[in-house]
């Protein structure tokens, strides 16, 4: 009567034994279904997939985000001499931290030109080109125009610019992280090329203020003589 | 006469309007968002409360009398959570007030250019002699087509740029 019980509950640890390493076999086979891994493929080319031990929820969130990219055939394929899975998962996540980053990045700058603060300061030479631009307009109204364009003596002042430029202590602008440079960083084009475009987009802005300012200035002189020419008997 | 030659002086306080008002407009929201938000008091009064809880709660040994303690933390706890709660409701409206300004404000000032533009489009604001403003003189006339003529669109783009400049300068 005693080996009854004993028995049936031997029977019964037995199947439960038998179902946990059932369950615990087929993970493995479960996992590479889900991922689009196929038993029969491994065993026909008579190689084996890379084994890869999914122990937590992390390990399967990461081997997810390795497999979608465009190295998935490589990583997929069964062929010992592909690139390892690794590399692609590194990669793929250097990206994620870049992205995380530059969204970070966004968000402060958002925040700081929210609170009121201007990125494009008006450093020394900026105004020194403003100032030196109103001032030749004023005298080319009153003593150039008659002569010549009032575009060419601009030109000349843009030229001495460049020249003036070295001595002018240097202002270190920092890169503003925008949606634009986000995209551009992210999308794999050299920081160091999207910084020599901003700032060739910097300096070509420059110059059209200058022109602005110039224009306008020009214009004011010439209306201000109109009218105090008009004014005087 | 006088009228074609105050053309320019027109579009330059309307342009330096536009650009006063673009650069007040966050003032004028949390103006806005104040006037309309009826329950700051009850934001004041829920801090004060937390204040004078967590006062009261210091002079409160935790070991002596674990029963108020506990009781006196789970109420600044629940008053915490209600003026998070308010504090966030307060936000949104906030950034609801401004987004709505902003609309309105860039609506306005689309309206004034296009209005401004189509007024004046066949008149310059002013004329130089064509050749002060070789090679550019078409350009510079657009859409006016007047030769030596200083076009509608080429002066609100230059007025914009110079108020800027000086709305900035000066802020």
């Amino acid at each position: 009567v005693e080996n009854g019980p004993k028995t049936s509950r031997t029977a019964a640890q037995k199947r439960a034994e038998i179902r946990r390493r059932k369950l615990l076999m087929n993970s493995e086979d479960r996992m590479n279904k889900i991922v689009g891994f196929s038993k029969s493929d491994g065993e026909s080319n008579g190689k084996t997939c890379p084994s890869v031990r999914l122990t937590s929820l992390t390990d399967y969130l990461v081997f997810m985000f390795s497999l979608a990219g465009p190295e998935e055939e490589d990583m997929l394929s069964v062929d010992p001499r592909s690139r390892s899975p690794r590399r692609g998962l590194q990669k793929y996540l250097s990206r994620f931290d870049d992205a995380m980053k530059l969204r970070g990045q966004l968000a402060s700058e958002k925040a700081a030109q929210d609170s009121g603060g201007n990125g494009d300061e008006l450093d020394s030479f900026r105004l020194f080109r403003l100032t030196g631009s109103a001032l030749l307009a004023i005298f080319v109204r009153v003593f150039v125009c008659q002569y010549l364009s009032i575009f060419a003596p601009f030109l000349t002042l843009q030229l001495a610019y460049m020249g003036l430029y070295k001595y002018f202590p240097k202002v270190e602008k920092k890169m503003k992280t925008t949606v634009l440079t986000a995209a551009l960083l992210l999308s794999g084009i050299p920081a160091e090329v999207i910084n020599h475009s901003m700032d060739t987009y910097r300096k070509m802005g420059d110059v059209f203020s200058d022109l602005c300012v110039y224009f306008f200035t020009f214009i004011m002189c010439h209306e201000m003589m109109l009218l105090f020419s008009s004014e005087t008997p | 006469m006088a009228s074609a030659g105050c053309t320019w002086f027109v579009v330059l306080v309307c342009v330096f309007v536009c650009n006063l008002v673009k650069a007040l407009l966050p003032g004028l929201s949390s103006l806005l968002s104040k006037v309309l938000q009826k329950d700051a008091e009850q934001e004041m009064e829920m801090r004060s409360e937390i204040q004078n809880m967590r006062a009261e709660l210091s002079s409160i040994s935790m070991m002596d009398e674990f029963a108020r303690y506990a009781r006196l933390e789970r109420k600044i706890n629940k008053t915490t959570d209600k003026l998070k709660t308010h504090v966030k409701s307060r936000t949104a409206q906030q950034a609801k007030i401004k987004w709505i300004v902003n609309i309105v404000f860039y609506l306005l000032q689309g309206a004034l250019m296009v209005s401004l533009i189509w007024k004046y489009y066949p008149v310059p604001v002013t004329v130089v002699p064509s050749k002060w403003i070789a090679p550019l003189e078409r350009l510079v006339a657009f859409p006016s087509g007047v030769a030596g003529g200083v076009g509608i669109t080429s002066w609100l783009v230059v007025c914009n740029k110079v108020v800027a400049i000086g709305l900035h300068a000066v802020s």
